[in-house]
């Protein structure tokens, strides 16, 4: 049966049609297929397959560009690499540009041209989401978002449950009936937001994170309602679907009349509020937004918190979330509290901005279908772990942990993973 | 003037006009419009992408493939080098004596055999292979085929009709295949410049 | 669909090895699945762990929270994650036989 119509197609092509936009018109029209951006892929790396190859994930998109957009394309196809957007096409562009691709960037910053590959990827997936193709499993990670305002679907008086739990917890730890995790409290300076593994499965980054408030003396507060910093609609390329949840977060902030949108340790989760949000919402934000990372790195500058980094004893190296430092630029912010809050430090090679992805990102972690390759790439990032000798990975992403964490147990490296707030919770001094 | 000067001409006329439409649809957009704050400065993001981010040591495309970047950069070197010496033989420059014609000839044969190394190494690479279509050995061949006809019209003028008409069919291919990088590599440049220099990923700094 | 084969049975799991239909589900399947994570032995913390899991998934649908699995095993969190080295989702709900929890898990 034939899985694309011409409604579906028509409503993919049109996405692809770039006029008014030059860095669209510019980036389908740039690569030269020399194929040297092989050698910068994880995927190509690990698996060796012709098809893996960055520039092939390019030429799927600006192949079906040619063929619907360009005279050339229109009169000979053949001339000049152009294809039709057919099921076998939509089922290619499946596999590699949501199997194949954690639009990590890595090969973007290495192409001999400058094509920004990993675009053209979104741009793909967002032709796939407007044919309905979006793996299942990631579709049901976005569904749970629309429906219930967090990935997890985690209700109400389960969350408030849990932050109640962890308040006593903090309480018993600080010895101070006044140490508090604040919910839904207004007119507080920070909005603090979550990626719902924590309240789910991993809390113990919520307490760190409400010791270091707690110590800074912050005015804060979580919306027990929208405090998900997730948006798996920035990855199954549905842009309608990114912007309802991208609201959530705009919405409750005003409502909760807070001054500082901070968000929780998330790359991704950071690149659709702070980078993409504004866009997706079509409106400059009224408020302003940063990240625990840089909000910690505020706290020690400023004396706010103290840290005795002799409490972290153990060798630390860095893992970097692609979507904070080569998409993002936090790639001193990170090294700086890191470095703050352990007395042993070492960087993995490569790192940076020339860091791998953990393995997991782009939704990978989210795509059962994917799992074996996932696993397969994610071997790259545990030997650079391997090599550095570290006993701890620091790294300010969720979704890398949880990736990080299955690569310790699948290949056995006998390391703990940390996020930026556990590190520094660990090193804090608190005065009474 | 002959008629194969005319037919190149015209390819050329053809060539700049349809760069000159994509040119337009490229900057009359303006700047990219962004709603989000912006961390960094995207002049000194452009600048990087232009200067340091193309520096071999930056990239692996270049240092992870430093015989096929080398054979890269003469290529097109070549290729620029035949454009200028079109217009200089085209205005039939006296200036252009004998000891330079077989300069720049020898050096046109270089660059046309690093053309050629790429053109066999895209047949017999598996991975490059399967990455090609028609365009890529068009765009190639034409490249070439401009860069030895010239080379030889240099020392012979009989293979001046040769000559033209490989210039012509170079124009011609110039702006429809993958050879249009000549007017989007920058831009390419540009919009990566922009992006990671509004983040402040660019300028790289210590690390 | 993937199959995986554990003490001579074929089960259909998702790529992520969760049991594709949670209704096949035994004692004996969970004890397979845990040696496939390096339990070797489930232990009656583990199976503290399980069991709360598996009731809550047939009672709502869903994995519990992790509170609830600590206030009803009185085990602390950290011990959680000691047992079930790959975590609460990818190993605990594993091999009590729920489909994958949804997010960065």
């Amino acid at each position: 049966m034939q899985k694309i119509d011409k409604v579906k197609r028509d409503k993919a092509l049109e996405l692809l049609k770039s006029g008014s936009d030059s860095k669209l018109l510019t980036h389908l029209n740039a690569c030269v297929r020399c194929g040297l951006c092989a050698g910068s892929c994880m995927f190509y790396i690990a698996h060796k397959q012709s098809k893996f190859i960055p520039a092939k994930k390019v030429d799927l998109v600006s192949s079906v560009y040619r063929r619907y957009c360009t005279s050339m394309g229109k009169i000979a196809p053949a001339l000049v690499n152009a294809k039709d957007l057919d099921d076998s096409m939509a089922e290619e562009m499946v596999d590699l540009l949501f199997g194949s691709c954690t639009m990590c960037g890595r090969c973007v910053k290495h192409c001999s041209i400058g094509v920004d590959i990993a675009y053209i990827v979104r741009k793909g997936r967002e032709m796939l989401s407007a044919m309905d193709m979006v793996p299942a499993s990631l579709q049901a990670t976005v569904d749970s978002a629309l429906r219930t305002g967090n990935n997890m679907a985690i209700p109400t008086e389960e969350f408030v449950d849990t932050i109640k739990w962890m308040e006593e917890e903090l309480i018993d730890e600080m010895g101070d009936n006044n140490a508090r995790i604040p919910l839904d409290e207004p007119h507080k300076n920070v909005f603090y937001t979550l990626n719902p593994r924590e309240p789910k499965f991993f809390p113990l980054s919520i307490s760190a994170i409400a010791k270091i408030f707690y110590a800074a003396g912050e005015n804060w507060t979580i919306s027990s309602r929208f405090y998900d910093v997730t948006n798996y609609g920035f990855f199954n390329g549905n842009k309608e679907q990114a912007t309802v949840i991208a609201r959530n977060l705009y919405d409750e902030i005003h409502k909760l009349r807070g001054n500082v949108l901070v968000l929780g340790e998330c790359g991704h989760g950071t690149r659709a509020n702070r980078w993409e949000g504004p866009n997706y919402l079509q409106k400059s934000y009224d408020f302003d937004m940063t990240t625990a990372v840089e909000l910690i790195a505020d706290y020690i500058r400023q004396g706010r918190i103290k840290l005795d980094k002799t409490l972290n004893k153990e060798l630390v190296t860095i893992h970097d979330p692609c979507n904070l430092v080569r998409n993002g630029g936090l790639l001193e912010e990170i090294r700086f509290v890191v470095k703050s809050a352990a007395d042993n430090f070492t960087e993995m090679n490569p790192h940076g901005n020339e860091n791998y992805c953990c393995g997991g990102g782009g939704g990978m972690l989210a795509m059962s279908e994917y799992n074996d390759r996932r696993l397969k790439i994610g071997e790259i990032k545990a030997n650079q772990i391997r090599a550095t000798g570290a006993k701890v990975v620091i790294t300010p992403c969720h979704n890398c942990v949880d990736q990080l964490s299955q690569l310790n147990h699948t290949y056995k490296l006998g390391i703990k993973i940390k996020t930026i707030a556990e590190l520094v919770a660990d090193a804090l001094v608190i005065e009474k | 003037m002959c008629w194969y000067h005319w037919i190149a001409i015209t390819s050329l006329i053809f060539s700049v006009a349809l760069f000159s439409y994509q040119f337009a649809r490229l900057v009359i957009p303006g700047r990219p419009d962004d709603l989000s704050v912006s961390s960094g400065s995207v002049t000194k993001g452009v600048v990087y992408s232009f200067t340091k981010a193309m520096a071999p040591g930056a990239k692996e495309s270049a240092y992870l493939h430093m015989p096929t970047y080398a054979g890269g950069i003469i290529y097109h070197l070549g290729t620029f080098l035949s454009l200028v010496l079109f217009f200089v033989l085209l205005a039939g420059f006296p200036s252009l004596n004998n000891p330079l014609r077989t300069i720049f000839s020898v050096l046109l044969f270089i660059s046309f055999f690093a053309g050629f190394a790429i053109l066999i190494k895209r047949i017999i690479n598996k991975d490059l292979k399967s990455l090609s279509g028609l365009d890529d050995y068009i765009s190639n061949v034409v490249t070439s085929l401009v860069q030895l006809f010239t080379a030889i019209y240099l020392l012979v003028p009989g293979a001046e009709i040769l000559y033209y008409l490989s210039v012509a069919l170079f124009f011609i291919w110039l702006p429809l295949g993958k050879t249009k990088h000549l007017l989007f590599f920058f831009f390419a440049r540009y919009h990566l410049g922009f992006f990671y220099g509004w983040r402040g990923t660019w300028p790289q700094k210590s690390e | 669909m993937a199959t995986l084969k554990v003490g001579g049975k074929v089960f259909e799991v998702d790529g992520d090895g969760f049991l594709t239909d949670p209704s096949v589900w035994n004692d004996e399947v969970a004890t397979m699945f845990a040696k496939l994570d390096g339990i070797d032995e489930l232990t009656e913390k583990h199976w503290a762990i399980v069991r709360i899991i598996r009731n809550n998934f047939e009672e709502k649908g869903n994995a519990p929270m992790i509170r609830f699995i600590c206030q009803e095993t009185g085990l602390k969190l950290r011990e959680i994650y000691e047992l079930f080295p790959l975590g609460p989702a990818r190993g605990a709900c594993r091999v009590a036989g729920l489909p994958k929890p949804d997010g960065c898990v």
